[in-house]
């Protein structure tokens, strides 16, 4: 990594607090991390330790309570900014996989990835032609025309892969994308993530609970109670205490 | 194209997607809706066409002035006998246009085996040929003698006949739309056939007012009036003062004198007053059940929604794209129900025992009325969608 290349996600002590009556959760408490474009990064950690709100607050669908997100080394998201109009900047530069792929349900595998190009403007044959090649690198070619209904799971994972694609992010955050898949379909959503990294120079975050992926990441982040635990890189034995 | 076109074209392809995805529920949905407006159709209706039966003959019979027995107000509210030959003193007054003699009686005649029951109504032949009559079949009566009009509700046909009184009498014509305030079909024959038949009648009811009159009862006058008519019927030349010609009939003592405006208002405020008050309560009863239930059903289908909306918002839908998915469902819903409850109404309502009136102003309110519940429905869902936090729903 040379000097010159900016980060695509930059978190700066970051903090958020939610209070409820009386108690204050301290879901994050102060968390810094840089991610490079190309990079795959996964996160784990206990339940509860923050994972998730990590992710809301570096795709801009929460504010932090303290700190500061940079995408591509611009202030996008601090305590007083406003979602609202972030929403055109998501849309062009961040894509999200969640647990489930919550795909719309009457649209065919093609028109739900080319939804995602639609709502940016691109005309719907050119959107559609898009989204077939989208479908075809996550090896859907042949499901390209069915309704989610019939699709397996991992089918369903990864038209929502395609659909997180279609705006060219650079920036791909997923929560337990693999959760519902069994070992080896969770396995090629990771591998079609390494791929996506290297090939789209994008910065790919994962939450995982799957110890058996965790050797295809680049680093490891482990949040413990809100704050940054450790960053291990697979293969080396020990974790770096931070 | 601006961003708010886009978004309108591709809400149109979603909703119209998503409704081919689920089309037997939603054809199940707009029949809903659909039944509900046709039961409001049919109650606004049968309000309007208890209204217009009950106001047909003073509104079509083309009379200025009613002259009925004195201190009563008949012959529809009350009943009334007046003299045969009262038209005479009513002509020598001058300024009269036209004087015709009215009655107006129940009557069960046996038609194909059964009774039916059919309200007698006079003509005044020669003087009324029954131009008046709204006619759809035949030809008015032409004869002094045994020729009937009917209303084809009665279920009586051109050239059959049957037997009233003493007499044999012929269907020569039919109408449409004619009958009495309690929904009976009219059966219109001359005055003095209509004469005939009531005489032929008394001999029977002599013994029923005779008992009558034994056990105390004294309001038996009506059943004595064989030879009597209930009313007589003033048009007036068109430059004469209503009021004076009434304050003169008036002063004979022996009559009463109302207005085609009294007679109206008789009808509605003091005859059908409590019928009136409650087809009217329990329109209103159907009307907010059908509001609620079009609301729930337009919420419902938002909320079921929120979790595709939510998955909208994620990938940066604009609102403008969900507001117009919701909109448009709802409207189609609504529109769609209220055409299939239109369409039903219109299949259905002409076989129905009594007349449902269906005005242009009725529908059109209506109409609007859906609209304003589909609208504030889903825009009070669409505030619930807007609001949700994309994560929310989805983590
Ligand atoms: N909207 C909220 N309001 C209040 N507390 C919240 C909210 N969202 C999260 N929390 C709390 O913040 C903490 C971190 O939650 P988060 O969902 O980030 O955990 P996680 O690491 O993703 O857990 P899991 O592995 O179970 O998904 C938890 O204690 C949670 O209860
Ligand atoms: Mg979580």
């Amino acid at each position: 990594m040379s000097d010159q290349t900016v980060p695509v996600l930059s978190l700066r002590r970051i903090a958020k607090h939610y209070v409820s009556g009386e108690s204050v959760v301290r879901a994050l408490d102060g968390v810094s991390l840089d991610i490079m474009p190309g990079e795959l990064v996964g996160v784990v950690g206990p339940s509860g330790s923050g994972k998730s709100t990590m992710l809301l607050i570096a795709g801009l669908l929460e504010t932090p309570t303290e700190g500061e997100v940079f995408v591509s080394g611009r202030l996008v998201s601090s305590p007083d900014a406003n979602l609202d109009e972030l929403r055109d900047f998501r849309r062009r530069n961040i894509g999200f996989v969640f647990q489930k792929a919550n795909l719309l349900p009457f649209l065919t595998a093609a028109e739900n990835v080319a939804i995602a190009l639609e709502i940016d403007d691109v005309p719907a044959r050119a959107a559609l032609a898009y989204a077939t090649e989208l479908l075809e690198d996550v090896d859907l070619s042949h499901r390209i025309h069915n309704l989610p209904a019939r699709l397996s799971g991992g089918e369903q994972q990864r038209v929502a892969v395609a659909r997180a694609l279609a705006n060219d992010p650079t920036l791909l955050l997923a929560d337990e994308p693999t959760a519902a898949l069994d070992a080896v379909r969770g396995r090629q959503v990771i591998e079609q993530f390494r791929a996506i990294a290297r090939a789209r120079e994008a910065a790919v975050v994962v939450v995982t609970h799957d110890q058996r992926a965790l050797e295809m990441f680049d680093r490891i982040i482990e949040l413990v109670d809100g704050k940054l635990a450790s960053i291990r890189t697979p293969g080396a034995l020990e974790g770096q205490v931070i | 194209m601006d961003a708010g076109d886009t978004s309108k074209g591709i809400a149109v392809n979603l909703s119209f997607k998503d409704i081919q995805y689920r089309f037997a529920r939603f054809l199940l949905t707009v029949a809903g809706v659909g039944f509900l407006v046709t039961a409001s159709v049919g109650m606004v209706g049968l309000y309007r066409g208890i209204i217009a039966d009950a106001l047909l003959v003073i509104d079509t019979i083309g009379a200025d002035l009613w002259v009925v027995q004195g201190d009563r107000q008949g012959p529809f509210s009350e009943g009334s006998a007046v003299p045969l030959d009262l038209d005479a003193r009513v002509e020598s007054l001058g300024n009269v246009y036209n004087v015709r003699r009215f009655r107006q009686f129940s009557y069960q005649f046996l038609h194909n085996g059964k009774q039916s029951r059919a309200a007698i109504t006079t003509l005044d032949y020669p003087k009324d040929n029954g131009s008046w009559l709204n006619l759809v079949y035949g030809r008015s009566i032409g004869a002094a003698h045994f020729e009937v009009v009917a209303d084809v509700s009665s279920g009586l046909h051109v050239g059959e006949t049957i037997h009233m009184g003493k007499d044999e009498y012929r269907v020569v014509g039919l109408t449409a739309g004619m009958v009495d305030a309690s929904g009976d079909a009219m059966m219109f024959i001359t005055l003095n056939d209509a004469l005939a038949i009531s005489s032929q009648r008394t001999s029977e009811e002599i013994l029923l007012a005779r008992n009558a009159a034994q056990a105390g009862n004294q309001n038996s006058g009506a059943s004595s009036s064989a030879g009597r008519i209930s009313a007589v019927l003033v048009s007036l030349d068109a430059a004469t003062d209503p009021g004076t010609v009434r304050d003169a009939m008036m002063n004979w003592g022996d009559v009463n004198v109302l207005t085609q405006a009294d007679q109206s208002d008789l009808l509605l405020n003091q005859r059908l007053w409590r019928l009136r008050l409650q087809i009217l309560a329990f329109t209103a009863v159907l009307l907010v059940v059908m509001a609620i239930i079009i609301s729930l059903i337009i919420y419902t289908m938002t909320i079921e929604k929120l979790h595709q909306i939510a998955m909208l918002k994620l990938i940066g839908a604009r609102n403008a794209l969900i507001v117009s998915m919701i909109a448009q469902q709802a409207a189609m819903i609504g529109v769609g129900g209220f055409a299939f409850g239109l369409l039903l109404s219109n299949l259905i309502f002409p076989y129905f025992p009594r007349r449902i009136v269906m005005t242009p102003e009725d529908l059109g309110l209506l109409f609007a009325a859906v609209c304003i519940v589909s609208a504030g429905s889903s825009l009070f869902g669409i505030s619930r969608a807007l609001s949700v936090k994309a994560q929310e729903v989805l983590s």
